[in-house]
């Protein structure tokens, strides 16, 4: 059974509705029905094509909004290196090509993943080597902050000390491969 | 490895378990979606990269000195469509998977309580099943797992996405956590719909156990999350096991309710329906599952006894399409797999149902007027 509203993927949710003492069913793909709160709502629309649907989740682009900031590249235009996907085939197929494709398309994702998922960031668990570098990208974060503060009361000393803690941390993620930026 | 041994029985062994939610869920599951980096997905990946998704994956389950259990290796081109469908009804791999002809493959755990898809979706698929609510098992089960193959294997991972996926809807904790319950009063009674209303606005999907377009045949419902992203896994199971835990809570207040309001008419319909199951000659899959969802009332609520749950369990899954055609030892054409259904069913219930005194038995005596 394919979803009554973007007729292109698998129904995989039914809604069952009571309208006027009728039961009405409706059928729905995991995409559309993380969409819709509550489902009413939604069904006097026509039914959007996939392409549409993912374009309301983002809005206008955010290249647009960005008066004044560096000019990027419309989304649309993008190209992942990797596997060659480019947004526009994202928005047809709902998928991705390759794990690349979150690194080029990047800056458009927490916009989408904000709309169907709890937030844009990753809060869970980490591979293990992931955990330790992150644990220490934490760390640097933190220590720039205490910095910052430090420099803000005319603590030099104490700020000089930070920096050189923080630049040790960095050097460490150097070797272990993590990427410091 | 021969494939025979995990098609005969319909419910493996892990599925015999009753304790205190077996009246009402029927088994939990995990499933943790994994990529490997430098490798396109599955979607538009070449069959040599295919090819070596699987052999890392394959080598690094076999070479893992941390996974005490033995997996034993299938490429599902090798297996026969009837063959693809029986794994597909007892839900041990996805219908995606088994339509895949050249690249999918799966390793199954000897007790079939671990399945890990290869090249489905995504280059791997963790799956974990326990018979009951048992959430926090699963899962530990499915991150031993993860965390034996992390070493070994480039996991597609982002500090800000965490683990990359196909479709975004899976991305961040790749964590699909789902429990399969009965809500047969909760349906009749219409308040399924409300729930399922209240459940997908915190983020859950329902959806029925026979597959697409099936949705509450049975009255079997799944209920999972839908959110995998900006939850912590503890969040994500600590979401379902509260929902889960507050609709076993409604279903059995409604049956509380029934029983005192309607205990005869509830008596006659669940009887009327072993009725069918134990002397039909044609059952339909709709018929069939209503049936087995009413007596499986009737054993819940010891209107019955006598035929145990595991029985009923097994004949949920034996009654679909694939298992009938293998019961039978040959393709059927639609109206012989009613036929043969009826057959099966009556083989499967009638010795129970006479070896004990349950027909006549505490009903007659209850409601003499
Ligand atoms: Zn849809
Ligand atoms: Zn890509």
């Amino acid at each position: 059974m394919i979803c009554e509203h973007c007729k292109q993927r698998n129904a995989t949710v039914t809604v069952t509705q009571v309208q006027n003492s009728q039961k009405m069913e409706h059928h729905y793909c995991d995409v559309c029905a993380s969409q819709f709160h509550p489902f009413h709502a939604e069904f006097k629309q026509e039914p959007v094509s996939i392409q549409q649907l993912l374009s309301n989740w983002f809005g206008s682009p955010t290249w647009q909004q960005k008066v004044g900031e560096k000019q990027q590249a419309p989304p649309q235009q993008q190209t992942c290196t990797y596997c060659g996907f480019t947004y526009k085939r994202f928005l047809k197929e709902g998928k991705f090509g390759c794990p690349s494709c979150y690194d080029t398309f990047a800056e458009h994702l927490p916009k989408l993943f904000n709309r169907i998922q709890a937030g844009p960031q990753h809060i869970g668990k980490m591979p293990g080597a992931h955990s330790n570098v992150y644990v220490v990208k934490k760390q640097i974060e933190d220590i720039r902050k205490r910095m910052k503060d430090a420099v803000d009361e005319e603590q030099f000393e104490e700020a000089a000390k930070l920096r050189d803690e923080a630049k040790e941390l960095e050097n460490q993620l150097q070797f272990e491969g993590g990427d410091v930026s | 490895m021969m494939i025979e041994p995990f098609l005969e029985s319909a419910t493996p062994v892990w599925m015999h378990v009753e304790d205190d939610y077996s009246d009402i869920v029927i088994s939990t599951r995990i499933r943790l979606a994994r990529n490997l980096d430098g490798y396109r997905f599955p979607l538009v990946f070449s069959e040599d990269e295919a090819l070596q998704v699987e052999q890392a994956v394959t080598h690094a389950i076999q070479d893992s000195s941390k996974l005490l259990e033995r997996y034993s290796y299938f490429a599902i081109k090798d297996l026969t469509p009837l063959q693809r469908q029986i794994l597909v009804e007892k839900h041990l791999i996805s219908p995606q998977l088994a339509k895949k002809e050249l690249v999918g493959s799966m390793l199954l755990s000897e007790d079939e309580s671990i399945s890990i898809m290869v090249n489905e979706e995504d280059h791997l698929r963790i799956q974990c099943m326990t018979a009951s609510f048992q959430l926090q098992k699963a899962y530990e089960q499915a991150n031993k797992i993860d965390r034996a193959l992390e070493g070994a294997l480039p996991y597609a991972f982002r500090d800000n996405f965490g683990y990359l996926t196909s479709c975004p809807t899976n991305i961040g904790t790749g964590l699909r956590a789902s429990v399969m319950m009965h809500l047969p009063v909760l349906t009749l009674t219409g308040q399924m719909n409300q729930i399922i209303n209240a459940m997908t606005r915190l983020g859950m999907t329902v959806r029925g156990i026979y597959g697409e377009g099936s949705e509450n045949l049975g009255n079997v419902y799944q209920v999972s999350n839908q959110i995998t992203l900006g939850k912590t896994e503890d969040d994500i199971l600590a979401d379902i096991q509260s929902v889960a835990e507050k609709i076993i809570q409604k279903e059995r207040q409604a049956r509380g309710k029934l029983m005192d309001k309607a205990e005869l008419a509830l008596e006659d319909r669940i009887y009327r329906a072993l009725g069918t199951l134990t002397h039909a000659r044609i059952l339909t899959s709709e018929e069939a599952a209503t049936c087995l969802s009413n007596v499986r009332l009737g054993v819940d609520l010891k209107l019955i006894d006598g035929i145990k749950a595991a029985t009923l369990n097994e004949c949920i899954v034996c009654m679909q399409p694939g298992f009938l055609q293998h019961y039978a030892g040959e393709a059927l054409p639609p109206s012989e797999r009613d036929r043969v259904r009826a057959k099966m069913l009556r083989e499967a219930l009638f010795q129970e149902t006479l070896s004990k005194p349950t027909i006549g038995g505490k009903g007659e005596d209850s409601y003499d007027v």
